[in-house]
C-alpha cells in the first residue's frame, strides 16, 4: 500500500485532533458524574442545582399553589416545608443520591437527582 | 492516488454522517413527565414518533381518567354508574371481566366495590380515622357479588354500592398506553403511571423495588426483566398517624381497616397492566402464602417485602431479583 501522500504535517494535525477528542471525552465524562438535582413544576424544569457545588444554603420557592419551600445545602436537597395537607413530600427527607426523587402531587412539583442506575422504580 | 484516497475518505464520511442522521431519526429519544389520575407519570420513549407518542399518552390518560375512571369527574362512566346504580359499561367491560375474575379468584381479598369505605378514610386528600360504626355501615354496601355484568350492562344489586378503580386504574392506563406505543411503532419505552411501570422493547430492563423507608426514587432490590408490566402495592404510601398508630391505604375488604399482616409491599410482574396492578393489591391483602398461590394462578412473578426485612421472590421472580440493600435478606424457599 502506498502511504507516501501522508506528510509529517498531516500526522501532526491528526495528533492534535486525537488530543482534542480525548480532552472532550474526559470533560463530558466528568460532567455526567456531577450530582445534579432538577426541580420541575408540572413537567417544566424551573431550576437545576449542582449539589456538588452547593456550599451555602440555597432556597427555591416555585410559583405554586399550595406553596412549597425547597432548600439545598451540603450536597443535599429537600422539601423543607409545604402548605399541602399530607406533606408527603417533606416526609421524603434529604435527597442526595443519584435517582433520589420526591414528588409533591398537590403543587405538581418534583425534585429528582439525576443519574439513576435503574430504568424505573416501582412503588 | 492521492485524489482517490481523498475521495474515499469523503465517501466514507458521507456514509457515516448519513447513518448517524438515519439512526437519530429512527431512535429519537423523548422524555416527558406529567400529572394525571391524581398521580405523577413519566414516559421515556425511543422511536421516530417518540414525541407524538408521548403527547398522545398524556391526552389519552387524561381522557381515560376524566371520561371513564375518575370518581371526582361527574360525567365519567364510573361516576354515572355509581349515581344510577346501573348503566352502560361497554367502555370498561373487558376490564370489568378481568376484575371480577380477580375478585373471585382472590376470594374477595380484592374488591372494587369498596368505594364507600375508602371514602371514609379520605386517602389522597386529608386522611382520618373514621368511626367504627360508619365503617361497618359502609361495609354492608360492599361486595362484588352484588354487581352483575350482562352484555356490557353493569347492574348494582345494592344501589348504595360504590365502585372504585383506585387499585386497578394505573394498570388499565398502562394497557391503554401499550396500544399507543404499538401504533406509533415505538422501539423502546419505560412508562410509569404513579409507580406502576410498563416496559417495552428488546432489552433487559432494570426496575428498582422502592425502599419502604426511603424516597420514591430509592430502592432495596433490582429486578432484571424483559418487557412487561410491574406494579407494587406498598403500605408506606399515603400513611397517616392517629391515636399513636400508623394507618395505610390498603384496606381489607372484610374489615374495612388497613391490612395488618407484616407486609410492607408486594410487587407483581405480568404482561398485563391491569393484572399487575390489581394482583399487587390482592396479594398484599392475602399475605404471603395465599398471595403466592394467587400470583401462581395468574402465572405472574411476585415479590413480597416483609417488615422483618425479609424478601420473598416467587413464581420466577427469584430468577430476576438482586438485593441491593444490605438491611434486607432474600429468603430462598
Amino acid at each position: 500500500m502506498n502511504i507516501k501522500f501522508i506528510k509529517k504535517g498531516d500526522i501532526a494535525v491528526i495528533g492534535v485532533i486525537i488530543l482534542i477528542a480525548a480532552a472532550f471525552m474526559l470533560w463530558s465524562n466528568s460532567k455526567s458524574e456531577a450530582v445534579q438535582a432538577v426541580i420541575t413544576v408540572d413537567g417544566e424544569v424551573i431550576e437545576t442545582v449542582d449539589l456538588g457545588s452547593v456550599k451555602e444554603k440555597i432556597t427555591v420557592i416555585p410559583a405554586t399553589s399550595p406553596r412549597v419551600v425547597i432548600t439545598a445545602e451540603n450536597g443535599k436537597i429537600r422539601f423543607e416545608s409545604a402548605e399541602c395537607e399530607d406533606k408527603l413530600c417533606v416526609a421524603c427527607g434529604d435527597l442526595s443520591k443519584h435517582g433520589d426523587t420526591a414528588v409533591c402531587l398537590p403543587s405538581k412539583t418534583v425534585i429528582t437527582v439525576t443519574g439513576s442506575d435503574v430504568d424505573a422504580v416501582v412503588y | 492516488m492521492k485524489k482517490t484516497a481523498i475521495a474515499a475518505v469523503i465517501i466514507v464520511a458521507a456514509v457515516f454522517v448519513a447513518f448517524l442522521a438515519y439512526d437519530g431519526a429512527v431512535n429519537k429519544e423523548y422524555s416527558s413527565d406529567f400529572f394525571v389520575m391524581n398521580t405523577y407519570a413519566t414516559a421515556k420513549l425511543t422511536g421516530s414518533k417518540s414525541k407524538e407518542a408521548a403527547d398522545e399518552i398524556r391526552s389519552l390518560t387524561e381522557t381515560l381518567d376524566k371520561g371513564i375512571l375518575s370518581r371526582t369527574s361527574e360525567n365519567s362512566v364510573v361516576s354515572l354508574l355509581n349515581v344510577n346504580g346501573a348503566g352502560d359499561a361497554e367502555k370498561i367491560s373487558d376490564y370489568l371481566e378481568i376484575l371480577f375474575d380477580v375478585c373471585r379468584k382472590s376470594g374477595g381479598a380484592f374488591d372494587f366495590t369498596l368505594g364507600a369505605v375508602s371514602d371514609l378514610w379520605s386517602f389522597g386528600s386529608n386522611p382520618k380515622l373514621p368511626d367504627d360504626s360508619a365503617i361497618r355501615e359502609a361495609l354492608s354496601h360492599t361486595g362484588y357479588e352484588k354487581l352483575k355484568l350482562t352484555e356490557n350492562e353493569l347492574v348494582f344489586g345494592d344501589k348504595s354500592a360504590v365502585i372504585d378503580f383506585g387499585a386497578a386504574g394505573k394498570g388499565i392506563a398502562l394497557d391503554e398506553i401499550k396500544a399507543v406505543l404499538f401504533e406509533k411503532k415505538i422501539k423502546q419505552a419505560v412508562v410509569s403511571v404513579g409507580g406502576s411501570v410498563l416496559l417495552m422493547g428488546d432489552k433487559e430492563f432494570t426496575v428498582g423495588i422502592r425502599n419502604p423507608e426511603g424516597n420514591s426514587g430509592s430502592y432495596i432490590a433490582k429486578l432484571h426483566i424483559p418487557e412487561g408490566c410491574v406494579s407494587t402495592s406498598g403500605s408506606y404510601e399515603q400513611q397517616f398517624e392517629a391515636n399513636g398508630r400508623k394507618y395505610h391505604h390498603i384496606l381489607d375488604p372484610e374489615t374495612g381497616y388497613p391490612v395488618d399482616n407484616g407486609l410492607l409491599s408486594v410487587t407483581i410482574i405480568s404482561q398485563s397492566g391491569i393484572l399487575s396492578d390489581a394482583l399487587s393489591t390482592a396479594c398484599f391483602v392475602l399475605g404471603y402464602e395465599k398471595g403466592k398461590a394467587l400470583a401462581e394462578a395468574y402465572d405472574c412473578g411476585v415479590v413480597f417485602v416483609a417488615d422483618d426485612k425479609k424478601i420473598y421472590a416467587e413464581n420466577g421472580a427469584e430468577n430476576f431479583i438482586e438485593i441491593t440493600d444490605d438491611a434486607y435478606t432474600l429468603v430462598m424457599q
